[in-house]
């Protein structure tokens, strides 16, 4: 395997990591505030598709506005029935994915008839960083990316600053670890949790523009496979925190990466496998974080 | 007066949906009831969808009532359909082509149910054992069961013959399904759902029953009736993952004559929403199946008749009826187990009504210290009734089929 393979295996694990790592932190903050979005996939795919919609009459920033718009209102419906309703959260994020996967093909179907040809419309522009792109290997790597691959990165490093420093942070903290003792201290766990989801909305949609607007600049119903899911086991396996999130991104991105390009590595292995491999190595960190927790919480009680 | 309001907002969708795609009302819901009731065949594919979704959905209820919420049907469909097509292939040719019919389903229905059991049990001694989350293991085995089925569809059960989409060689006649109606497609499966429901209805009257229900609100309580956390999940998903399997044995012996790519199509999700959908009750899960196979059937009838309304409009209902269900849900405390078993995280309270903040203040790890019985949040989920009234959600999918 040549070195140029894995350089350009590993800027595509950077450009898939980008939407995993937006969609995670908001989940991030979700869970941290004790809630669970399993309507995450609905979210980022219905994002998808008003992300390219908007694109194609108003350009690809009114597409990304327009997607995070869409992750809000659907996080708005998550909210009102879960909280005002009472509704199990479970079921909702379940009905909220169907309906996201359902009303996104249904719409694309309407806008392009099958039979006509799928519309394509401009990508987020690249910035020009001039001779950085020319280092070798690294260059193209690190400097070549679309501007959301670095937006994603400031994102976490905002979302490290705003848990840790702000107000907001510590609230939602709080409210997740107890709720009622953060109630008693003048927090108002409902409306910090539906902050928390509409955050963690509009970041799933925004998520699913950045497939979609990215590197495509189209629609295909169901282009998110899955990745809302991932998103969540990645959540879990990055203990909620920005920089675990980030790097649970990275390691799924690297494995869908590779498996896009396995064909080229010269490594004699079934295509099916490859295209498994990401989802299994995440079950696989998965079972291992559940054991570091479980281990952690019986250490502690030892002490206790 | 709820339900109402559900039925309300769900025609609402549906007529919004239509008129955006430029038709008529009214031409469209001609379509639909065309679509599911113009000829005796269109029954039959009403029936052929209703059936499969129904055996999950019954299968499904122990582990949702114990609230397990286990997402992975699909999967234990694809599993069960390639275990049941290898065994029924094997019994042809150590036979050579000479068993009898019943041999053929015996082997083949056992094969897809073990199959589909064991593939449930992974996610179950994941859970057990380590507290891996049941939605997101059964999640992402689903596209390891995916995989699997690429690759067994190129390689040890790929057809002899050059295909344009992968499938496997066409399996014996003796092994198929016999029609029910004939010049349908419907088959003998359905005889099965009703098996199902009779053994339900015994479970039902068992003192397992009871101890489900009493684990899903006092797993602590439960084990003074003598089951623990990992009995509970592997009891119950070991249900799902074999009933799972067999309507992957049946939709490869009774509606497809062979393996195919898209074996589980969305059936296993469509059972654990019908099940939602039916208040986890035989009767209500009977109706539900029905209403969504007849959305899916009358959907195609809709786009043929109108010639603009796609046909994935049936999706889109299908997620607005199951927002309405858990709305339902939620005003009859009892009939839905909370499903807090399945989730196991570490943050303690509050996972999924958030608005018991009183009851959330139990302390985690002294939870978590109970260990195999005890799960970290469930003491504060609202009572699971042993024998909850008949589901509202039959009320509602009835209201909306008038």
């Amino acid at each position: 395997m040549s070195i140029e393979l894995w350089a350009s295996i590993l800027a595509g694990a950077l450009a898939l990591a980008a939407p995993l790592a937006i969609a995670g932190i908001g989940e991030g903050f979700v869970e941290r505030a004790g809630r669970l979005n399993l309507g995450i996939e609905g979210m980022m795919i219905l994002g998808a598709f008003t992300g390219v919609f908007a694109a194609s009459m108003f350009g690809p920033s009114a597409g990304l506005l327009a997607a995070a718009i869409t992750g809000t209102l659907l996080a708005l419906l998550m909210n009102l029935l879960v909280y005002t309703f009472r509704a199990n959260e479970i079921v909702v994020g379940l009905a909220i994915t169907m309906l996201g996967l359902g009303l996104s093909t249904y719409l694309y179907q309407l806008w392009i008839p099958s039979g006509q040809t799928n519309i394509s419309v401009p990508t987020i522009a690249r910035i020009d960083l001039g001779p950085l792109t020319d280092i070798p290997l690294v260059g193209q790597m690190i400097f070549g990316q679309s501007p959301l691959v670095y937006a994603a990165v400031l994102l976490i490093v905002a979302a490290w600053a705003i848990s840790r420093f702000t107000r907001f942070g510590l609230q939602i903290r709080a409210v997740g670890a107890d709720p009622a003792s953060a109630a008693l201290r003048g927090v108002r766990p409902r409306a910090v949790g539906a902050r928390a989801l509409l955050i963690g909305g509009a970041l799933a949609g925004l998520a699913g523009a950045t497939i979609s607007l990215g590197v495509i600049g189209s629609f295909t119903p169901g282009m998110t496979a899955g990745r809302g899911y991932i998103v969540l086991a990645i959540v879990i396996m990055g203990r909620m925190t920005p920089v675990g999130i980030a790097l649970g991104a990275i390691l799924f991105g690297f494995l869908q990466s590779f498996s896009l390009l396995s064909q080229s590595t010269g490594i004699d292995l079934p295509s099916e496998l490859y295209a498994t491999l990401p989802y299994l190595v995440t079950l696989v960190v998965l079972v291992l974080t559940s054991r570091a927790q479980l281990r952690r919480q019986a250490g502690r009680l030892r002490f206790a | 007066m709820l339900t109402g309001a559900v039925i309300a907002v769900i025609l609402i969708v549906a007529t919004a949906l239509i008129v955006l795609a430029g038709a008529d009302p009214l031409v469209g819901l001609r379509g639909l009831v065309e679509g599911v009731s113009s000829s005796p065949y269109r029954i039959g594919e009403l029936l052929v969808g209703a059936t499969p979704i129904a055996l999950v959905a019954i299968t499904m209820i122990p582990a949702l009532r114990a609230g397990v919420f286990s997402v992975g049907a699909e999967g234990q469909i694809t599993i069960g359909a390639i275990t049941a097509t290898g065994a029924i292939l094997g019994v042809r040719s150590l036979t050579g082509d000479a068993a009898p019919a019943p041999l053929y389903w015996v082997v083949g229905m056992l094969a897809g149910a073990a199959g589909g059991a064991l593939f449930a049990l992974l996610p179950a001694w994941l859970a057990a054992r380590w507290r891996v989350n049941v939605i997101l293991s059964t999640l992402l085995l689903n596209y390891v069961a995916t995989g699997f089925l690429g690759w067994t569809l190129r390689t040890w059960l790929a057809s002899p013959d050059t295909t344009a989409t992968p499938q496997s060689e066409k399996l014996p006649e003796a092994s198929a399904l016999p029609d029910l109606i004939p010049g349908t497609r419907a088959h003998v499966g359905i005889l099965l759902v009703i098996v199902a429901v009779i053994v339900f209805e015994w479970w039902r009257r068992s003192p397992q029953a009871t101890r489900v229900a009493v684990f899903a609100a006092r797993p602590a309580l439960a084990r003074r009736l003598g089951t623990t956390r990992s009995r509970t999940l592997y009891g119950t998903m070991l249900v799902s993952g074999a009933g799972a399997g067999i309507v992957g044995w049946m939709q490869i012996a009774g509606v497809n004559e062979r393996l195919l790519g898209s074996v589980s199509g969305g059936v296993g999700f469509s059972g654990l929403a019908v099940a939602l959908l039916g208040g986890l009750l035989p009767a209500g899960i009977a109706v539900a199946a029905v209403f969504f196979s007849a959305l899916t059937v009358g959907a195609i009838g809709m786009q043929s008749a109108t010639g603009t309304i796609p046909a994935s409009i049936a999706d889109v209902i299908k997620g607005v009826l199951l927002l309405g269900v858990a709305v339902i849900a939620a005003s009859r405390p009892g009939l839905l187990a909370s499903g807090r078993a399945s989730t196991g995280r570490p943050s303690g309270g509050d996972d999924v009504a958030p608005d018991d903040d009183a009851d959330a203040g139990a302390a985690p790890d002294a939870d978590a210290f109970a260990g195999a019985a005890s799960d970290p949040s469930a003491d504060s989920s609202p009572g699971a009734d042993p024998s909850p009234s008949p589901g509202p959600a039959s009320g509602t999918t009835e209201g909306a089929t008038r």
